[in-house]
C-alpha cells in the first residue's frame, strides 16, 4: 500500500497533466471557456432565488437557496466526480495496454479535475453569501479540512467504482440510479432536522437521523459545509463544527480512500488483460 | 550488473468469453454451478529465463503468436508474470505502438509533454529536452497544431522522437519502424544506434531480419512461448530462418 502512494506521488507530473487535459478537453470548442465553471452554479443560484422566494416563498428555512446552493455543490462534485470516474479505467483500454504507469492516476485525475470546477464554482456561492448577507466568519478557515475529507472520500469511492467496472460493465448503469437514490437520502434539499428521530419500520425501532450520518459519509460532510458556509436553520450565525464530529467525517474519509485504494491494488494487475 | 533479468518467467492468459461479464450473469452462475466452467487457458510464455547485460542489444525473433509482445510487455510492466520474476534496471521506454497516448485535440506541444509525464518525467525534464523532440521529429512549424491535423506519419515521427529522447535506461522497440518514408526509418535507425553506442540497451521486436542483423549483437528466438535459441543473432536468425524453411516445406496438419 506504501509502496503504491508512493509511486503515485512520483507520477505527480501526470496527475497534473491529466487534470490538464480534461479541463482543456472540457471547454474546447466552447465560447465561453472555463467561464462555464462559473455560469452553470450561477444560473443555479438563479433558479433556485426565483423558485424558493417567488414561487414558493413560505419556507421556514432562511435564506433557503444559499441553504440549497452551499450542499448542491459539494453533491454535484461527488456526484460528477463519480459517475465520469467509474470509466476511467476501462475506456482507457488503448493506453493501459501500451504505457505503464499507475493506473490509480486515471481515476484520481478524473475526480481531481472535477475539483477543480467545484472550486470555481465556490468563487460563485461566497458572492451569493455576501449578497444574502450571511457573514463570512473565522469558521471558513476550516474549509480546507471539509473539502480534503470530501476529496478522499469522493477518491476512495471512485477507485473502487473504476476498479469493478473493468469487470462488471453494469457497475456504470447501477451507480446513474444508486447516486439518484443517494441524493434523496442525503440532506441536500431539506435540513436533516426535518428527519424524525427514529421511525418504526417492520416492528423495529430505527435510529433514522443517526443512521443517516452513520451510513452516509456524505450527509457529514455536507453537514460541516453548511456549519461553515450558512450557519443553522434555526438562523444562527456560520460556525464552526463541532471538533469530534469533524474528526470522525476525516477517518472516515480516509478510511474510505484507503479502501478503495486498497481493492483497486488488489485487482489492477489484471487490467491491463481485461480492459 | 543486469539491465533486465528473466527468472523462470511464465505467463497464461485465461481467455474470458466465458467469464460472467455483468451482475445478471454473475448471478446466473450461482445457480448453475459447475456447468460451463470450462476456462480455456493459454501459456503465452513458459519457464523463460535470460538476462540482458546494459548496453547490448538483443532482437527478439519468432512467428506470430509465439510469445515476443508477451515478452514486451512483460519488460514493461504492463503485464505481471504468472509465475517467476522480472526485473528491469532504471527507467525503461516503450515504443509500443507509437504516440499511443497521444490526444487528437490536444497541441503537439500538450501531447509532448502529457507523454512525457506517462514516461514518469517531470515538467522540467521535458522542457529541457523539448526542442530537441520537435527537431528530431520535423515538426518545428507544427508544434502548436493540433494532432487531429497531423498526417499518420507526422504522429510516428512525434512519438518516436519521445521515446528516443526521454534518455530511457532500456529501450523497447517493437515493430515500428515500418512507418513513415524510406529516410525518416534511416534517420530512427541511426538514432537507435547512436542512442545505443551511448550506452542504453536495447530489445529489438521485429520480422524484418536484415534489420535486426544490422542492428542486433544477441537474438532471443522464441517458439510457441518457450524459448529456443539465444546467443549471437547471426547464428540465431540462421537457425530461425532454417527452421522457418522445414516449417514451410513440411506438410499442414
Amino acid at each position: 500500500m506504501q509502496s503504491r502512494i508512493t509511486e503515485i506521488i512520483a507520477y505527480r507530473e501526470l496527475l497534473g497533466n491529466l487534470v490538464a487535459r480534461d479541463l482543456k478537453l472540457r471547454y474546447k470548442n466552447s465560447v465561453l471557456g472555463f467561464l462555464w465553471s462559473l455560469v452553470n452554479p450561477l444560473l443555479l443560484m438563479v433558479v433556485f432565488t426565483i423558485v424558493f422566494t417567488i414561487m414558493i416563498p413560505d419556507l421556514r428555512v432562511p435564506n433557503f437557496p444559499v441553504f440549497v446552493l452551499c450542499a448542491v455543490l459539494p453533491w454535484n462534485f461527488f456526484s460528477t466526480a463519480i459517475l465520469s470516474s467509474i470509466h476511467a479505467i476501462s475506456s482507457n483500454g488503448h493506453l493501459i495496454k501500451k504505457v505503464y504507469f499507475p493506473l490509480e492516476v486515471l481515476p484520481l485525475s478524473t475526480v481531481l479535475s472535477n475539483l477543480v470546477n467545484f472550486l470555481l464554482a465556490f468563487v460563485v456561492l461566497l458572492g451569493m453569501i455576501v449578497l444574502f448577507r450571511i457573514p463570512l466568519t473565522g469558521a471558513l478557515l476550516w474549509l480546507p479540512l471539509v473539502i480534503v475529507a470530501h476529496l478522499l472520500f469522493t477518491g476512495g469511492v471512485a477507485l473502487f467504482l473504476s476498479a469493478m467496472n473493468v469487470f462488471y460493465r453494469d457497475t456504470g448503469v447501477i451507480m446513474e440510479v444508486l447516486i439518484q437514490a443517494w441524493f434523496f437520502l442525503t440532506p441536500v434539499f431539506y435540513p436533516l432536522e426535518i428527519l424524525p428521530h427514529s421511525a418504526l419500520v417492520w416492528g423495529m425501532e430505527l435510529p433514522v437521523r443517526r443512521l443517516v450520518y452513520v451510513l452516509n459519509p456524505m450527509a457529514s460532510i455536507i453537514a460541516s459545509y453548511r456549519a461553515i458556509l450558512y450557519g443553522s436553520t434555526l438562523g444562527s450565525p456560520p460556525h464552526a463544527p463541532a471538533l469530534d464530529f469533524l474528526a470522525r467525517t476525516l477517518i472516515t474519509a480516509a478510511l474510505c480512500f484507503l479502501f478503495g485504494l486498497w481493492v483497486f491494488g488488489r485487482y489492477r494487475e489484471r487490467f491491463a488483460e481485461e480492459v | 550488473m543486469v539491465a533486465m533479468r528473466f527468472q523462470n518467467v511464465s505467463k497464461r492468459f485465461v481467455m474470458s468469453h466465458d467469464r460472467a461479464h455483468s451482475f445478471q450473469e454473475l448471478m446466473l452462475r450461482l445457480f448453475h454451478r459447475g456447468e460451463g466452467s470450462s476456462k480455456e487457458t493459454l501459456w503465452a510464455l513458459r519457464d523463460v529465463s535470460f538476462e540482458i547485460r546494459p548496453g547490448e542489444a538483443v532482437a527478439i525473433i519468432g512467428r506470430n503468436g509465439s510469445g515476443k509482445s508477451t515478452c514486451l510487455k512483460l519488460m514493461t510492466r504492463i503485464l505481471t508474470p504468472t509465475e517467476g520474476r522480472v526485473e528491469a534496471q532504471g527507467r525503461v521506454a516503450g515504443l509500443l505502438e507509437l504516440g499511443a497516448g497521444f490526444h487528437p485535440e490536444l497541441t503537439g506541444r500538450d501531447n509532448i509533454y502529457l507523454n512525457g509525464a506517462l514516461m514518469g518525467l517531470g515538467r522540467r525534464e521535458i522542457a529541457r529536452r523539448f526542442d530537441e523532440i520537435v527537431a528530431f521529429a520535423e515538426l518545428e512549424r507544427f508544434v502548436d497544431a493540433q494532432i487531429k491535423f497531423y498526417s499518420s506519419g507526422m504522429t510516428m515521427r512525434l512519438g518516436f522522437s519521445i521515446a528516443v529522447c526521454v534518455s530511457p535506461d532500456i529501450l523497447l522497440i517493437d515493430e515500428v519502424l515500418a512507418v513513415g518514408d524510406q529516410s525518416f526509418q534511416e534517420k530512427c535507425l541511426r538514432r537507435i544506434d547512436e542512442v545505443q553506442k551511448s550506452g542504453v540497451t536495447i530489445v529489438f521486436v521485429s520480422h524484418a531480419l536484415e534489420t535486426v542483423r544490422a542492428l542486433c549483437d544477441r537474438a532471443i528466438w522464441f517458439d510457441r512461448g518457450e524459448l529456443q535459441e539465444d546467443g549471437p543473432c547471426d547464428a540465431v536468425v540462421d537457425s530461425y530462418m532454417a527452421s522457418v524453411h522445414v516449417h514451410e516445406q513440411a506438410p499442414v496438419g
